[in-house]
């Protein structure tokens, strides 16, 4: 950053309030390689892992430590300026994006402050890459549980703040079911703590609150997280199938046995193709529908008996192969594969639109087909790579955003899609979060005064909607918590 | 009644709570949330009040046995769900202390639980959504019915263990589980005080989670298992073979005795009428620790019934309610203690001396006045003033 005068609007906002000076004093907090504000500087700033949103932040900045966080967040409070928090940048909603608010990357508050082997659990800070926790500890035989599909590179903080789930958040729960306790910096740049570390949690559950809260309620500083132990024996099988149909009943058989699988994933013959056709080819079967990846972990004793009856029902259910992976190295090589199908899919087209929606489990065949269905009427490709066990479906349409009439046809089946998956019981995001993307489907599931009521929560929070604001409860329905109650409708 | 017939009758109940809360807030006249009533000693004070009851809201409104989910309404008891769902092979694992007579919604609304919680977790990990209607007399929802979501921010986690302060639940969504083929209870006779500490440390090493693991004092294994001695009690899930080891791994505690399954319903409702219960919790490496406390408070109370979950570091006390023990507890809940103290059911006098009221801070009072504006949802049962 070069020092400018004192006053000087900045080039990616009309906000007077984000200037020059204002730059200038988050640097003598920073240091001044630590403020961002040309355009060039910013552009990385603009979008997250969905390439679709585009939103200028007016200054980024970056802080070193906890003490930096509050002396930024306390020089933005008295003049009310609008700030968004970032951790990688990873997530798949637009959620950590806003025009004309200062961006406050946490990435640097990457140290893992303290780890208690015996009880299992850690104090991180938030810009702990969620991989490296579980690398970590991994000494101690324990590791961090949910398992986003971008580990490597996600961090506990926005981990957190979306509620973050992954593969084998079907047997060890989400994000939400692995966090104890949080120092919270609030908008006001008050610093509250959240939870009890060391007990159980009287009063209200304001960890539950925040956490999934998407960077309303504030800036998690510290997240005390509880540590699983390593399973002692795992299995993991890939079973393929001639129709989507039939993978899609194996998965509704296996739910009902009471087997819990620690991950059950379908990946379909357009994902599977674009997976075999790059750098992460895990040997999936090209000619297959459909795939499962299924893993079963535990006590060692039993498990045999369990993958037994995975690979009966499979088998039951039309699976044309079943295999169990060797050893380690292919249990990772078909683990990579799915891990990385987003990635893979950017050989298709330069763009892609990813959906989160979750149904009830035995909806799956029947709104697989409607999907399809959907794909063909609109002339798109649909890859559908999801946590079939608990319904949580991600139907990606790769596309080429310059196509304006590919675009519009894109956009169309995605709503079908959404429509689909909310009739059929559903919900619109099982771990991606709202953020922008799904904003427009927040009042498809809930009634007006269901989001006013949210709408409220934030607002004990954040008063004034200066913590990310515009996410998660669409502006309007803020305006009406004031008013009169409406009548009962048939929305949520 | 199940299905439409439920959800008609629930639509109307829940007009008429909705109606009566708007009412009642206009003219700022407090209200009491009841569902079967078993539980009404239990919490802090609550200020004398018109019951308003979600009794009407009963019966299960959405029941398909191959999603493992079940929507009901906030009045149908544990034992409405338990049949139901045992006909499918199905269960919901969530055992609070008291008979199933108790409701969902109070279940919830108290984040209520008992010795399943040591593997299938508390109220906040079994529930997917709810309707409610806040203290402004609004309907509103959280969460939803599928078994995966993050649409919009977790009312579902802030409203269980709420204690009915910021709305009357009226609905809710639970995740079920698949019974195991085999489910096991067995009893472990202890040495002496020490192997509490030992029984947690066997179970962290252990690659495996019991379904649940309690710990009882000689004056309760006496009522559950017939012996006046330190007692581990454990039950196990999964297939025979998994249950064999299970089994082989917990006897290195000492001898491994059979017990029928009914001591948990035994264990759940051993409370004597008008005992003075509460918790002390730590962190699970702790829980030796915390074991003595409690029996600190024993040694001086004749009768104490204690019982512990070592692997979540909580131990309960059940005390008889004597003048003597109430002066004993208020002398020792002001002496200092390491463990966090939760109070269950104590007469008054004893909930200044237990612990803080637990919604005093600014966070919670700012929820209170947003979802109850007027104050006059269970005013009271927090410790919030009146």
């Amino acid at each position: 950053m070069t020092t400018a005068t004192t006053g000087n609007t900045l080039p990616n906002t009309a906000d007077s309030r984000i200037d020059q000076a204002l730059a200038n004093r988050l640097a003598a907090i920073v240091g001044e390689k630590r403020v961002l504000y040309r355009p060039s500087e910013l552009l990385t700033y603009t979008s997250d892992g969905l390439p679709s949103y585009f939103k200028q932040p007016g200054i980024a900045v970056f802080p070193g430590t906890r003490d930096e966080v509050i002396a930024v967040v306390r020089e933005l409070a008295p003049r009310e300026i609008p700030f968004v928090a970032r951790g990688a940048g990873t997530g798949l909603s637009g959620g950590a994006l806003a025009d004309g608010v200062v961006l406050i990357g946490l990435n640097r508050l990457n140290h893992i402050l303290s780890v208690d082997p015996d009880n299992g659990t850690a104090v991180v800070e938030p810009g702990v890459v969620n991989a490296r926790l579980s690398r970590a500890v991994a000494h101690h035989g324990l590791y961090y549980a949910p398992d986003p599909s971008s580990q490597t590179a996600c961090t506990i903080g926005g981990n957190v703040a979306e509620n973050a789930g992954g593969p084998h958040c079907l047997k060890y729960g989400v994000t939400t079911n692995h966090i104890l306790a949080l120092t919270v910096l609030l908008a006001s740049g008050e610093v509250v703590k959240l939870g009890n570390a060391v007990g159980e949690r009287d009063g209200y559950d304001l960890v539950g609150a925040f956490v999934g809260s998407e960077g309303c309620f504030g800036i998690a500083l510290d997240v005390t997280v509880r540590l699983s132990r390593n399973p002692e024996a795992v299995r993991t099988v890939l079973a393929d199938f001639m129709s989507m149909d039939s993978a899609a009943r194996a998965v509704s058989a296996i739910v009902a046995t009471g087997i819990v699988p620690a991950a059950l994933e379908m990946i379909d013959q357009p994902t599977i193709r674009a997976v075999e056709s790059s750098i992460y080819a895990a040997g999936y079967p090209t000619d297959a529908a459909a795939a499962l990846l299924i893993e079963l972990d535990g006590a060692a004793a039993g498990l045999e008996r369990d993958v037994s009856t995975v690979e009966k029902l499979c088998a039951d259910n039309g699976a044309r192969t079943v295999r169990i992976a060797r050893d380690d190295v292919e249990r990772a090589r078909l683990w990579q594969g799915r891990k990385k199908a987003f990635g893979a899919m950017g050989r298709i087209s330069s763009h892609l639109v990813i959906q989160d929606a979750v149904v009830p489990r035995t909806r799956l065949p029947e709104v697989l087909a409607q999907i399809h269905e959907i794909g063909e009427r609109n002339r798109v490709q649909i890859c559908n790579v999801f946590h079939a066990g608990d319904g949580n479906l991600h139907p990606n349409i790769p596309y080429d955003a310059s196509d304006a009439d590919e675009s519009a046809r894109v956009h169309a089946a995605m709503r079908e899609i959404m429509s689909a998956c909310v009739d059929a019981g559903g919900t619109i995001t099982g771990e991606h979060g709202v953020g922008l993307d799904k904003l427009p489907y927040m009042e498809k599931i809930f009634s007006n005064d269901s989001l006013a009521t949210m709408c409220a929560l934030r607002e004990v929070f954040d008063p004034h909607h200066r913590s990310n604001p515009g996410k998660v409860v669409p502006v309007h329905s803020c305006r009406e918590w004031h008013g009169a109650p409406n009548a009962r409708g048939t929305l949520a | 009644m199940t299905g439409t017939a439920a959800r008609n009758a629930t639509t109307e109940s829940v007009a008429a709570i909705c109606d009566r809360v708007r009412d009642a807030a206009a003219r700022r006249l407090q209200l009491r949330v009841v569902g079967s009533g078993t539980w009404l000693d239990a919490g802090r004070p609550a200020v004398q009040a018109e019951s308003i009851s979600t009794r009407d809201t009963s019966g299960i409104l959405s029941y398909v046995p191959g999603d493992l989910t079940m929507t009901a309404g906030a009045g149908t008891t544990l034992a409405e769900v338990r049949d139901a769902t045992a006909e499918h092979g199905q269960w919901l694992a969530l055992d609070p202390y008291g008979s199933d007579d108790g409701t969902l919604g109070a279940t919830l609304a108290t984040a209520s639980c008992g010795p399943l919680a040591t593997a299938f977790g508390t109220p906040r990990d079994l529930a997917l959504g709810f309707e409610f209607v806040t203290g402004k007399g609004v309907i509103a929802r959280g969460g939803g019915r599928v078994v995966k979501n993050v649409a919009g921010f977790d009312l579902t986690r802030l409203f269980i263990g709420s204690w009915g302060t910021l709305g009357v639940i009226t609905e809710v969504t639970l995740r079920l589980h698949a019974k195991p083929p085999c489910d096991e209870t067995f009893a472990i006779a202890l040495h002496d005080k020490a192997d509490v500490a030992r029984a947690r440390e066997v179970l962290r090493a252990a690659p495996f989670i019991p379904y649940a693991c309690e710990i009882v004092n000689g004056p309760l294994a006496r009522q559950l298992v017939g012996r006046d001695e330190l007692t581990a009690l454990f039950r196990l899930g999964g297939n025979d073979e998994s249950l064999l080891a299970q089994r082989s791994t917990l006897a290195t505690l000492g001898d491994v005795s059979a017990a029928d399954s009914s001591i948990w319903t035994k264990l759940r409702q051993c409370e004597p009428a008008g005992a003075l219960v509460f918790r002390l919790s730590n962190l699970p490496s702790e829980v030796g620790r915390t074991w003595n406390e409690a029996n600190a408070i024993a040694d001086s109370c004749t009768g104490t019934l204690i019982h512990c979950a070592p692997s979540r570091g909580v131990v309960r006390c059940i005390v008889p309610a004597t003048d003597t023990n109430v002066a004993w507890l208020n002398r020792a809940f002001r002496s200092p203690m390491v463990s966090t103290r939760i109070g269950e059911r104590l007469p008054p006098e004893l909930w200044p001396a237990i612990s803080p009221p637990p919604t005093a801070d600014a966070l919670s009072a700012g929820i209170k006045r947003t979802f109850d504006p007027q104050r006059i949802l269970n005013v009271g049962i927090r410790g919030e003033s009146a």
